[in-house]
């Protein structure tokens, strides 16, 4: 049971950072039916603009723990900031004059974008682990047997604060109304007056934010991280997009709570060389038996 | 939002390409990618210059190998014309990474020995460093007669037994692999020994990255481990590009061993599986590897979490040998830098091919010599004097040195510990 716990604060951790990246996923792909592969990209992205902004900072210099929350909330809003930016960039440049071509192309645009933030990476930082400064105190807590330190707790109070805030953007505001209407019929809202081409880019502009607090999150986490390492985790957290139903906001945060628990236990009670295999064999059952996810409504088809 | 037949076959088109295919390439940095002429029968070139292809990981999580390795082929080059080994002749090093994202690449090592056949100047080959990328390399480099001297690889199934002779292919009594250090049937027992007799270690989780080496080193140290009355509490493999060791971790804390084992290379994994060792409450026990941890790499990226790792190589120490003297001096002179794992031996190998270039050219009366003239000479069993002891290639192409040196990591350095010569 101890064992169980401890594992599911791994799970939980792991979670809280596919869950971020599979909202970018589920956003743009409820907004403009692509899957934008590039999202991966963006997240790992998001853990060099953070490395880079937290190097200029003078971190020995400060100590007390208000000060460094401070240092904290001002990285990851510079992080999400710059993510942003680039998502609208993307969007921009390479998928808006391919709005209303045939699916595969996008599709293959977006890998190629998402090959073009990798190089671009590997430029930046070389091809070894990038180290992230670890600014924050180890400090470890034992609740009932079970051990977690301080950055598991901010992992998933940050990805739970980001999440919440997103839902009631989406559904409280006016742009969150707007972005909902483009999702649900394009020529309709653009009809009601809403300036869809804008909407859109404040879709990529959130999505690709978020993705750049979960760069942040599991910089924090790891304290390293590697050009390479959107691939994985975007592919795992489009899973857990596609496992909550894809376009659905709530159910991407499920998903990826339950793919980083899935992950967890895997490894616990089978073997951790099969925890991949565990995670793309749900992809594929949900893609077959339940395409519209855990919690994608039974809409009917848009014709 | 709901999807429409369409994307659903899209989705389950691009999710199927895309888990099939495995970490696609991006561009390799500075790769020489000639493809090579093929089996073209050896022919004697001409002109005055002999070169040795070099192949080695020089970019990535494998540069802190791959790199001091190469710098001690380059002293070795710079050497030889300087003291004219070759009568007649200029050496030159050609040298290529062979490392594909910051990680060694068999696919890339079998490209990089195409180039190197594609030139008939290019005589021998220093490398490579990795034995998955010899395990690729062989059968090419052998049905092409082209020598490989290595200075790091350990699997002993690339020279020893049935599955080296396989490896060899249709001419699997012809030895044209060869290398300088020592194997893991002797490195894994004697990092094993280290643990359960000098540092007292009694239980151990293996962990490794399902490499040529890495899985064979790790079987090796496991056994001695037993042997030597420590208890193997668990085995397991980590898989390429895995980023998060949490939940692996935690399982294996669960049985309480008092030292991880990771056979593999950094950046395979490495040292990623230290530094998270410290978040899983592992922090504290002893981690052993074998030389493909023992490099700056692993103490840059476990950092703090370093502490209390060792690590052995499959070679002597050249710290701790007077004829070394000269070479370590030249070498800091000319790199500016400490010397890696295996400098020393890269050297060696490098000066086994221009030892042996030296031998034919001289008996050749000044010809330029071929591929086939340099292996055989490579195979005669003459006794090489090095700066890292006096050897000869065995019948199999290994070293008859057999000296295994360990080291700790303390404060973001390898300390010398100590080492044992094993040949028989």
């Amino acid at each position: 049971m101890h064992q169980f716990l401890q594992q599911l604060i791994n799970g939980i951790a792991l979670g809280g950072v596919y869950a971020l990246i599979a909202l970018g996923y589920t956003m743009v792909y409820g907004i403009i039916e692509l899957i934008n592969f590039a999202h991966g990209d963006v997240y790992t992205l998001g853990t060099y603009f953070s490395l880079t902004i937290l190097a200029l900072i003078p971190l020995s210099t400060i100590t007390s723990g208000p000060e460094l929350a401070l240092v904290a909330v001002a990285v990851i809003l510079l992080a999400a900031l710059l993510c942003g930016i680039v998502g609208v960039l993307i969007e921009r440049l390479a998928y808006r004059r391919l709005r209303n071509a045939p699916r595969l192309a996008p599709l293959i645009t977006a890998i190629g974008v998402s090959l073009i933030l990798e190089n671009i990476m590997q430029i930046w930082k070389g091809t070894s682990e990038v180290p992230f400064p670890q600014f924050l105190p180890d400090r470890w807590h034992t609740v009932a047997g079970v051990r977690f330190d301080d950055r598991s707790l901010l992992v998933v109070g940050i990805s739970l604060f980001f999440m919440i805030a997103l839902n009631l953007f989406v559904f409280r505001t006016r742009l969150g109304a707007a972005m909902r209407a483009t999702a649900q019929d394009r020529d309709a809202a653009q009809l009601m007056g809403i300036n869809v081409n804008s909407t859109i880019a404040w879709t990529f502009f959130i999505g690709s934010a978020l993705a750049g607090v979960a760069g942040f999150v599991s910089g924090l986490y790891y304290g390293t991280t590697f050009f390479l390492n959107g691939y994985q985790a975007g592919l795992k957290a489009f899973t857990a997009a596609v496992l909550g139903g894809i376009g659905n906001i709530t159910g991407a945060m499920l998903g990826g709570f339950v793919i980083g628990i899935v992950e967890a236990m895997t490894s616990q009670y089978i073997s951790d060389q099969w925890t991949s295999v565990v995670v793309f064999s749900i992809l594929i059952l949900i893609l077959v038996f339940r395409p519209s996810g855990l919690l994608g409504e039974q809409a009917p088809e848009k014709v | 939002m709901a999807l429409t037949i369409v994307t659903r076959c899209a989705l389950a088109a691009t999710a199927a390409v895309l888990l099939a295919a495995p970490l696609y390439g991006c561009s390799q940095t500075s790769n020489n990618q000639q493809t090579g002429a093929g089996t073209s029968a050896p022919q004697r070139a001409s002109g005055n210059v002999v070169k040795i292809g070099v192949d080695l990981p020089l970019s990535g999580g494998d540069a802190s190998d791959g790199q001091p390795t190469a710098n001690g082929v380059k002293l070795a080059v710079i050497e030889a014309n300087k003291r004219h080994l070759i009568p007649g002749f200029t050496v030159e090093a050609n040298i290529i990474d062979d490392a594909v994202n910051g990680v060694h690449s068999p696919t890339q090592g079998v490209k990089n020995i195409q180039s190197f056949a594609s030139d008939p100047a290019v005589v021998g080959v220093v490398g490579p460093f990795n034995s998955n990328v010899a395990k690729a390399e062989i059968p090419l480099s052998n049905s092409l007669g082209i020598a490989l001297v290595s200075a790091s690889t350990t699997n002993p199934d690339l020279t020893k037994g049935p599955l080296a002779a396989q490896l060899r292919g249709a001419n699997a009594n012809a030895v044209t692999y060869f290398r300088v250090c020592a194997t893991d049937d002797i490195q894994g027992p004697a990092g094993a020994d280290h643990a359960a007799q000098v540092r007292k270690l009694r239980r151990a989780y293996v962990l490794d990255d399902n490499e040529t080496y890495g899985r064979g080193v790790a079987d090796q140290w496991a056994a001695q481990f037993t042997k030597d009355g420590g208890t193997v509490l668990g085995h397991d493999h980590i898989t390429k590009g895995q980023q998060d060791f949490h939940a692996l971790l935690t399982r294996a804390g669960s049985q309480h061993p008092d030292v991880v084992f990771y056979g593999g290379t950094t950046s395979t994994g490495g040292g990623l599986v230290r530094k998270q060792m410290a978040d899983s409450g592992l922090g504290d026990i002893a981690y052993f590897g074998a030389d493909g941890i023992r490099n700056d790499e692993f103490l840059r990226v476990a950092g703090a979490a370093a502490n209390n790792s060792y690590g052995t190589v499959a070679a002597v120490n050249a710290d701790k040998i007077p004829a070394a003297k000269e070479f370590l001096r030249s070498y800091e002179a000319q790199f500016k830098q400490p010397v890696g794992s295996y400098s020393a031996s890269g050297y060696v190998a490098a000066m086994t091919i221009i030892d042996s270039i030296g031998a034919v050219v001289k008996a050749n009366e000044g010809k330029m010599p071929t591929r086939a003239e340099v292996l055989d000479q490579l195979r005669g069993g003459q006794t090489f004097k090095s700066i890292i002891g006096d050897f000869a290639f065995d019948k199999n192409g290994d070293t008859t040195n057999k000296i295994i040196s360990i080291y700790g990591a303390k404060d973001g350095a390898w300390v010398f510990l100590t080492q044992k010569n094993y040949a028989r």
